[in-house]
């Protein structure tokens, strides 16, 4: 089993350690992670996708045939990327295809054929690999934890276009997560946005935080959990950094850790979190000690 | 045509992207669980669509709104028309993108530069044991084929000047 990890911008320029825990979470499930050369930005819905719809397809068709040329599917986390070239995939083998790659793609020598797919990491380990082989490659685990869950919206919705899971109800992340041990509570809160992608938070900062703390609430009060699960890098560095800013402005005392899916699981099959859940501004150690402690 | 009011807006949305927006009826599911409703100024597909139907184009043009959207997908979900409220809003950017080149997002000049919104070399890779980055900020043959298809793009012709070569 192969797949091109596509990195997107957030998660090499910010939190390369994620992108490490997805690495060595993947190869140690047998999964061979390939690198696409040449790959750019997906390109994200602020950038092309707000001012041309033939250059974002041309982007996106890039891509998706830098993967192609490798023969494999793409394997990506960040919600906005996996959106950004599911959605863009969608209209091009619905119609487009033949005209991108004739105006652009052909003039630089390439060809998207419409083959090479894109693939949600929560699809993967859920529907690829399957619970019962991510338990089998687990040295310590979550037993005793508490551990509440992010879906990103974008695996989610449109559903019709790039959903993989129920999008009112969905479940791949939190069985994934009970794979590793712990309980997943439900909050009331547990389909709300986080809020980070977009330009909510740059448009009405204050909003955007009200917005957070609604659900950060809901799981302190109602679960009191150790952690957060996410799988996006945008829900991650958001729901991380946001928490400082809120106790910073004293909207909330209290502190949630989270984590990508990876990284938890990189740390349950024994790889060094020091290097794989290196970088947080809500600090994890209690919950790193914690797991290391629940040797299998 | 009633003054103010232009009849065209509704087909220039339409070939930007917006096709769908005559299926709108008004309901306002797009906006009942808009992440931006926490805002004194949210993002309302519902309103922006109105705006296009009655042809206010300076009104539209005002707009800061379609720029919230935090892309969650709520309105396209829910949509009881699939009028598609989230490409609409992507239409609009883009509608005002060409009246007024100070809507262009200058983050169209990163990815030109660099491939990416941002410096994806992180020092950090080679600390925790991560390979080298392939993706085109790191190899200078797939820059120079990205940039040159950029080039044959209308972005890049029309605004040009967003566009510089590291």
């Amino acid at each position: 089993m192969k797949f091109c990890l596509f990195l997107g911008c957030n998660m090499p320029a910010i939190r390369p350690d994620a992108e490490l825990g997805i690495r060595l979470s993947l190869q140690t499930l047998g999964v061979e992670v390939l690198d696409v050369e040449g790959a750019s930005c997906c390109p994200a819905f602020g950038t092309f996708p707000s001012v041309d719809e033939d250059a974002t397809l041309a982007i996106n068709a890039w891509n998706l045939a830098n993967a192609e040329r490798k023969g494999a599917d793409i394997a990506v986390q960040c919600g906005s990327c996996y959106s950004s070239l599911k959605l863009g995939r969608y209209k091009l083998i619905h119609g487009k295809l033949e005209e991108i790659n004739q105006k652009y793609l052909s003039k630089v020598g390439m060809r998207y054929e419409g083959k090479t797919d894109v693939r949600h990491i929560i699809d993967i380990m859920h529907n690829v690999i399957g619970v019962d082989k991510i338990k089998n490659s687990l040295r310590y685990s979550l037993k005793g934890m508490k551990v509440v869950v992010q879906n990103p919206c974008h695996v989610l919705r449109p559903s019709k276009k790039v959903g993989f899971d129920d999008p009112e109800n969905p479940i791949a992340l939190k069985n994934i997560v009970k794979a590793l041990g712990a309980e997943v509570p439900r909050y009331s809160r547990e389909r709300q946005c986080c809020g980070g992608a977009g330009g909510f938070a740059k448009h009405d900062k204050k909003a955007n935080l009200e917005f957070l703390k609604k659900k950060l609430d809901a799981m302190k009060d109602e679960v009191d959990p150790d952690c957060i699960a996410v799988s996006c890098i945008t829900c991650l560095m958001h729901m991380d950094n946001a928490q400082a800013e809120l106790r910073k402005l004293g909207m909330i005392d209290y502190e949630i850790p989270v984590f990508d899916y990876c990284q938890l699981l990189a740390i349950c099959q024994g790889h060094d979190p020091s290097k794989v859940a290196r970088i947080a501004t809500t600090p994890r150690d209690a919950v790193i000690s914690k797991i290391l402690r629940n040797k299998i | 045509m009633i003054e103010g009011r232009d009849p065209n807006l509704v087909k220039e949305l339409i070939e930007l992207g917006g096709a769908d927006l005559v299926k709108c009826y008004q309901c306002g599911t797009c906006i009942a669980d808009c992440p931006t409703g926490f805002s004194e100024t949210p993002l309302s597909a519902k309103r922006l669509i109105h705006i296009v139907k009655l042809g206010l184009r300076e009104k539209l043009l005002e707009e800061e709104t379609p720029w919230m959207c935090v892309t969650c997908g709520g309105c396209e979900e829910r949509c009881p028309r699939e009028a598609e409220p989230f490409e609409i809003v992507l239409a609009i950017r883009r509608w005002q993108c060409k009246e007024d080149d100070t809507f262009v997002p200058l983050a169209l000049g990163e990815i030109f530069a660099r491939g990416h919104t941002q410096n994806v070399l992180n020092p950090i890779r080679k600390e925790i044991g991560l390979p080298e980055i392939v993706t085109v900020a790191n190899n200078h043959e797939a820059m120079q084929k990205f940039r040159e298809m950029l080039k044959e793009t209308n972005v890049y012709k029309r605004y040009s000047y967003i566009f510089r070569e590291e």
